[in-house]
């Protein structure tokens, strides 16, 4: 059942488990987690705490060695390949560390992909789009392809692709980490303009400091578990 | 729809790798070029090889009694009734539009005497109007004439039995055979010209003289052994020996006649056009393996430089399916554009530059004549288009193509997002 007051995610005894030759590494290690809607979540922790798997886990760009995953409240872990796909197209928006835009589209094309393969009509997607440039100070930049945009503009072409087509969660796995700061801090209003004005979920998997400061909730991992679970108001 | 979305990301992918789509493009072009010249020549060869080969007697399609082929006697002659079924089915609509020309003859063995010696010899007796628009003999005269009605103990003869007979024009010969009554029966002839067809079994061995001549002879009156029927083209012998199958079925279910395609009457020259067939199927079966593996190549870099990229569209919701789609679309894209264009510029190359043939001659030098299964061949080749050809290209360059993308389309729909996002590209 899908309604405004499931939440945007939750996992229920999650584990991850690698092999890797003869050893198995236990990259997340029970986790349960519940994102409610509207949240400004970080995921933090030193490098192999688990953060990025657990959000790959959330996004079901990986399955769960065991445990369950529900993503807006559909079971993740036993939906097929494209039962997973669809979930991803309607429910679930990304941003990645290195912007990954399709390097044959405009920003404006890139931006407006999701809705575009959810069918959406063309004056709708374009409607979105442009009040979200608009938004974002991004304006007069639709036509151009990733390679004539810099590093902050294209992640941010990367924020609104993952957020026009109104995904139930945006995960953002270490969104700043090619940024400098003042890029990374202008990234961040944006950000945190959408999920305020918006009602955007926004999971975080970061290290960054600045980030975290302006969660209003930060899990800490600590070898593949949550340490900590701190909510700010 | 996704496809279109699909469609437009791999237009754009081709575009993007701009140098390496041309110079693989460049590669099937000149593929789809060769294979049209190469298929249209190849067609045009043979059937020239079939058309002299037909010429020669037994025509595209031929009526005759099932004996008549392994023992060439006078008694396995149609009947009357055949030959007038097999008269009157030619005139049909159904077959009349095929036929360009038709020949009824009395052919038997015998030998050929005069005060030189004996020699065996095939003595055909024909229509010399008729022979004249079916066969090749009469444009072969070196001395004399060929035949002409009225020449009632004339003889048109083969330049080698005539030397071995010491014959000269008007010198008279003797040919004796067995007759419709099982005796040997004797007919005196007047040499009235002397062919060289180049083809040595022809030209040791055969004369022609007038039908009636033969019939009065031989005692058969107007029977034929045999009516062979030269069509437009050899694509059109199945449908006519099918249709004349069935006019003639009663006489063929009696035993009284058989239907031979050129194939069945002629099974050396089949079997040397399909040897023929087979090697260039080779060689241009190497050739578009080295294309397909030219397409593999630029296809599959493409989707190992693009793994990072494959990781975002499966991200972004597209299915394993979807995207195996996408580097299928564009493999198939790459090969029908570049085969088309190909094929257009075979098909205008081989149009302009050997639309009046071929000269093969060059590839003859030493011999005086290239025969196939005892049938001169022209060295002029002239190539044959047709759209069922041109269709059965574009559909093999087609399959190539998509063979060609199969694997890195499967690469691409099994790619791991999690490990194709770590990828550094």
């Amino acid at each position: 059942m899908t309604t405004s007051d499931t939440p945007a995610a939750r996992t229920e005894g999650v584990w991850k488990i690698f092999q890797q030759e003869a050893e198995s590494v236990q990259a997340v290690r029970g986790v349960s987690l519940t994102i409610e809607r509207g949240e400004f979540t970080a995921l933090a922790g030193p490098s192999g705490s688990g953060k990025t798997t657990l959000l790959n886990l959330i996004g079901g760009l990986t399955r769960p060695t065991r445990g369950q995953v529900w993503v807006a409240g559909h079971e993740v872990s036993s939906m097929s390949s494209q039962q997973v796909a669809r979930l991803r197209l309607r429910e679930v928006g990304f941003v990645f560390q290195a912007y990954n835009l399709l390097p044959v589209l405009t920003a404006l094309e890139n931006a407006e992909f999701p809705m575009l393969l959810q069918g959406v009509d063309v004056a709708e997607r374009h409607a979105r789009v442009r009040e979200l440039f608009q938004r974002t100070g991004m304006e007069g930049l639709e036509d151009r392809r990733p390679g004539k945009l810099s590093g902050g503009q294209q992640q941010r072409v990367a924020v609104l692709r993952a957020v026009a087509s109104r995904p139930a969660l945006v995960l953002a796995d270490e969104p700043t980490a090619n940024l400098d700061s003042a890029t990374s801090e202008a990234l961040l209003d944006v950000m945190a303009e959408l999920n305020r004005d918006l009602g955007v979920t926004f999971v975080f998997a970061t290290h960054d400091g600045r980030v975290m400061e302006r969660c209003r909730r930060l899990v800490r991992m600590v070898d593949g578990a949550v340490g900590e679970d701190e909510r700010r108001t | 729809m996704i496809f279109p979305i699909l469609v437009r990301l791999a237009l754009r992918n081709l575009r993007r790798y701009l140098r390496r789509t041309v110079l693989t493009a460049s590669a099937m072009m000149v593929g789809g070029a060769f294979l049209v010249w190469s298929m249209t020549i190849d067609r045009g060869s043979h059937e020239q090889w079939v058309d002299s080969g037909v010429r020669l007697g037994s025509g595209h399609v031929t009526v005759e009694r099932p004996e008549y082929r392994l023992r060439r006697r006078i008694e396995d002659r149609l009947t009357a009734d055949v030959s007038r079924a097999a008269e009157r089915a030619l005139a049909s609509p159904e077959i009349a539009p095929h036929v360009v020309a038709t020949s009824a003859k009395l052919d038997v063995n015998g030998l050929a005497s005069s005060a030189a010696g004996a020699r065996p010899a095939q003595i055909v007796g024909v229509d010399p109007v008729a022979e004249a628009d079916f066969g090749a003999l009469d444009d072969e005269v070196i001395e004399g004439r060929y035949l002409e009605p009225g020449d009632r103990l004339g003889a048109y003869v083969g330049v080698d039995l005539a030397r071995s007979l010491e014959l000269d024009i008007g010198s008279r010969f003797v040919v004796q055979a067995q007759d419709a009554q099982g005796e040997i029966s004797g007919q005196l002839l007047r040499v009235v010209g002397i062919f060289r067809s180049r083809v040595p079994a022809i030209d040791q061995g055969t004369i022609h003289i007038l039908r009636e001549t033969a019939g009065e002879w031989l005692g058969s009156g107007g029977d034929v052994t045999n009516v062979a029927i030269l069509l437009e083209g050899s694509s059109a012998t199945a449908e006519v020996a099918s249709r004349m199958e069935r006019a003639l079925s009663e006489p063929v279910a009696r035993g009284e006649a058989r239907v031979l395609g050129w194939r069945e009457a002629n099974p050396v020259l089949a079997d040397a056009i399909a040897i023929d067939e087979f090697g260039n199927y080779v060689i241009q079966g190497f050739l578009f393996v080295i294309i397909a593996f030219g397409i593999v190549n630029t296809v599959l870099m493409s989707v190992l430089h693009r793994q990072r990229e494959f990781g975002v569209l499966r991200a972004q919701g597209l299915t394993p399916g979807q995207t195996g789609t996408l580097v299928l679309i564009e493999g198939l894209t790459l090969s029908a554009v570049s085969g088309l264009v190909g094929v257009g510029l075979g098909l205008l190359g081989t149009w302009y530059f050997f639309g009046d043939g071929l000269d093969a001659s060059v590839f003859m030098q030493g011999m005086d004549e290239l025969t196939v299964s005892g049938a001169a061949i022209d060295p002029i080749i002239v190539p044959i288009f047709g759209v069922r050809l041109i269709v059965q290209i574009v559909v093999f360059i087609l399959a190539i193509g998509a063979l060609a993308s199969v694997y890195p389309a499967l690469r691409a729909a099994r790619v791991d997002v999690t490990e194709a996002m770590k990828f550094d590209r």
